[in-house]
């Protein structure tokens, strides 16, 4: 028999019991349709990820911090014990003076080859207040070097020109929560910046001696006023990105600001020569590609670093076991699908029971009659694939559509939450023609053992 | 017997086992066929007419005993070159004529040569001229249910003729017609015998009518055969 002969044959039987066959597809199509749903779901976020990372260069970024020092490793292995840090210094390696990260150091790295750009992270904590509305937040010190580099995307006004002025830069999302919605209508706004300091002032000390019950500490606040010139449009989140704080100012103006630069406790376990330097340098190289070989520069001369790039393989594996979960939960509805199938399948060689018995008497082989049913199986596949993904798309623009209509007056831009790549929209109709197939083989089997003569008796 | 032993049945025997008990459905049957004879087969029910057609047509493997047609031993045959020899050596036709309802009239006697890897338009025009020799040109694009019980068993006969076979087997073809338009089926089969240098072997019920047109005839009893009878000089 030809190819096309199956085919036609297939198409033609199906299309006899109508019915029977666009129930039985519809299983597979909504059983495809979730799996692929799921599966294009797990994709967009992997997508959207590594969309943001490409979009902030985030894989360009390395963080460089020194080492906190020795840590003691126990004299025999104990179970109980806690870790050891990754960072500690070897035992038995002699105490190394700690690396400064200062201008000078930062100065130094420029120099080096592959990086493009090095920004010290300084930040403190203050109150910022627009208006009759304040809020906490971290401040960042960004030189006007690094605004102008392109790493700032601002929805308006613009960076500030110098090191020097009390104007800030704030993001768009730390303005919302100070009541104002309209980028545009903030720049050129007074803000009130509210800092924290250490007072040892009699007064502060009289204050904390008198507290009751309360373990006042001797701190007091400073207030400083700052010009709104720029407005960033979206804030980093937590990576090796140099800004990642709702509020830029620049270091001339930090300078002459009295403040405590804590981001954490943590902080007050430093070494005190280490405070005199940045917590945190941010390096920027050229291409993802040179990030191992200048990390492995800074590693030698005792700093301790950090880039995103080294996370990708666990955050891929992460993805792969993300991917398997939906898998798992996408394939209950194509294992009922398959039953459904198999019962089509089943059913419709009982009916055509005689007829299977005639394909033989005029010279079908067992092979011939097998096929004949499985082109059906795959054909079944083919449709609820091929409707399936259609359906999985529909599914994900609603979706879409939806969320993104809520999000969006919050002000999110919109996204797209799900992606069908080529290989995944193949893949869906080839999984489920291979499902198909796989339902189909013991009805078909049964189907090419059928005894002619009993089934041409067969009423 | 003189004869070319075209078609060459010895000692023959089928047994059916159903549970514990063993049914002996033919008992070393022996007989031989020439090329071009037509043959006609008789007896009572249960006396393994149909098993012996089965038997001759590859549909069923025997238990003992051998078949040979031209020469080639075909009990000994595997499943799929027993589909080969029914494919292109015999067509056979049945009582209860086999057509496939849903099919047309075209479709049904096309049906043997889509599995021979004819194509679809030659498929079309074999069936359509195979219809017009047993004269139903007009009725093509007819589903079984439309058509007469002697209409039906002429597509049947014409679907038996597709694949051009050497041999046609037709089991108590006018079991189900009556009696004119069976002897319109057997002459129609005499005919066809003539023209294309048929063998045929016949099975019925109907003694008279297959005397009128056979060249012999072998009678079965019990499974086994008790005569043969030539009747006439043929082919």
């Amino acid at each position: 028999m030809r190819t096309s002969d199956y085919i036609e044959q297939a198409w033609t039987n199906l299309w006899k019991k109508k019915l029977r066959t666009f129930l039985t597809t519809g299983g597979v199509v909504i059983g495809i349709g979730a799996l692929v749903c799921m599966f294009a779901f797990g994709q967009g976020v992997q997508r959207n990820i590594r969309d943001q990372f490409d979009e902030m260069d985030l894989l360009n970024y390395i963080n460089v911090s020194p080492r906190h020092g020795r840590q003691p490793e126990p004299a025999e292995f104990d179970p109980d014990a806690p870790e050891t840090y990754s960072d500690a210094v070897p035992a038995g390696e002699p105490n190394k003076p700690v690396t400064v990260l200062d201008d000078k150091f930062i100065d130094g790295l420029m120099q080096m080859e592959g990086v493009e750009a090095a920004f010290p992270e300084m930040r403190f904590p203050a109150q910022v207040g627009l208006g009759k509305e304040d809020r906490f937040t971290f401040i960042q010190v960004v030189t006007a070097k690094a605004c102008r580099s392109g790493l700032i995307q601002l929805r308006a006004g613009q960076p500030y020109a110098s090191d020097d002025p009390n104007e800030m830069m704030i993001s768009d999302s730390l303005l919302r929560r100070l009541g104002n919605t309209k980028p545009e209508t903030a720049v050129g706004q007074k803000v009130e910046i509210r800092t924290i300091i250490l007072d040892f002032s009699l007064a502060s000390l009289m204050r904390m001696a008198f507290a009751r019950g309360d373990q006042r500490l001797p701190i007091s606040d400073q207030r400083y006023t700052f010009t709104i010139v720029g407005v960033i449009e979206r804030m980093g989140f937590g990576g090796p990105m140099p800004i990642r704080s709702d509020a830029c100012i620049p270091p001339g103006a930090a300078g002459r600001m009295r403040k405590l630069v804590l981001t954490g406790v943590s902080d007050l376990f430093q070494p005190a020569e280490q405070m005199a330097g940045y917590s945190t340098v941010t390096v920027r190289v050229a291409s993802p590609s040179q990030v191992a070989t200048v990390e492995a520069k800074l590693e030698e001369r005792g700093l301790r670093t950090f880039a995103l790039m080294d996370q990708l393989e666990e955050m891929q594996k992460g993805f792969i076991i993300v991917d398997m979960f939906l898998l798992a939960v996408g394939m209950i509805g194509v294992t009922v699908a398959s039953l459904g199938i198999v019962n089509t399948m089943v059913m419709s060689i009982l009916e055509r029971y005689r007829e299977i018995g005639v394909m033989k008497a005029v010279g079908a082989t067992d092979g011939d009659v097998q096929r004949i049913f499985l082109f059906e199986s795959g054909m079944i596949g083919l449709l609820g694939g091929a409707f399936g993904l259609a359906l999985a798309w529909v599914v994900s623009f609603v979706i879409n559509q939806v969320v993104n209509g809520f999000t969006a007056r919050e002000g999110v831009p919109f996204i797209q939450y799900f992606s069908f790549p080529w290989w995944l929209c193949l893949g869906g109709i080839g999984f489920s023609v291979l499902v198909s197939l796989i339902a189909g083989i013991y009805p078909t089997r049964r189907a090419a053992h059928v005894d002619p003569v009993v089934a041409l008796r067969h009423d | 017997m003189d004869g070319d032993g075209f078609i060459q049945v010895q000692d023959l025997t089928k047994v059916y086992s159903l549970g514990s008990v063993e049914v002996v459905a033919l008992r070393n049957a022996t007989l031989s066929v020439d090329r071009g004879q037509f043959v006609g087969v008789t007896g009572t029910s249960g006396s393994g007419k149909s098993t012996l057609m089965n038997l001759l047509g590859g549909l069923d493997t025997p238990s003992s005993g051998s078949i040979r047609v031209d020469g080639r031993r075909i009990s000994d045959l595997s499943k799929a070159e027993l589909a080969l020899f029914r494919r292109h050596t015999v067509g056979m036709i049945f009582q209860s004529f086999n057509l496939v309802a849903s099919y047309s009239a075209l479709e049904n006697v096309a049906f043997p040569l889509l599995f021979a890897g004819v194509a679809k338009k030659e498929r079309a025009r074999r069936a359509a001229e195979l219809l017009n020799l047993v004269d139903l040109g007009a009725r093509l694009n007819h589903r079984p249910t439309e058509l007469s019980g002697g209409e039906q068993q002429r597509v049947a006969i014409a679907r038996a003729l597709a694949n051009q076979p050497q041999i046609l087997l037709a089991d108590e073809p006018t079991g189900n017609l009556d009696s004119k338009t069976s002897e319109q089926i057997v002459r129609l089969l005499a005919n066809l015998r003539a023209e294309r240098r048929l063998t045929i072997v016949m099975i019925s019920h109907e003694e008279a009518l297959l005397r009128e047109f056979a060249d012999r005839m072998v009678y079965l009893q019990d499974g086994a055969v008790v005569s043969q009878e030539v009747v006439r000089d043929g082919p």
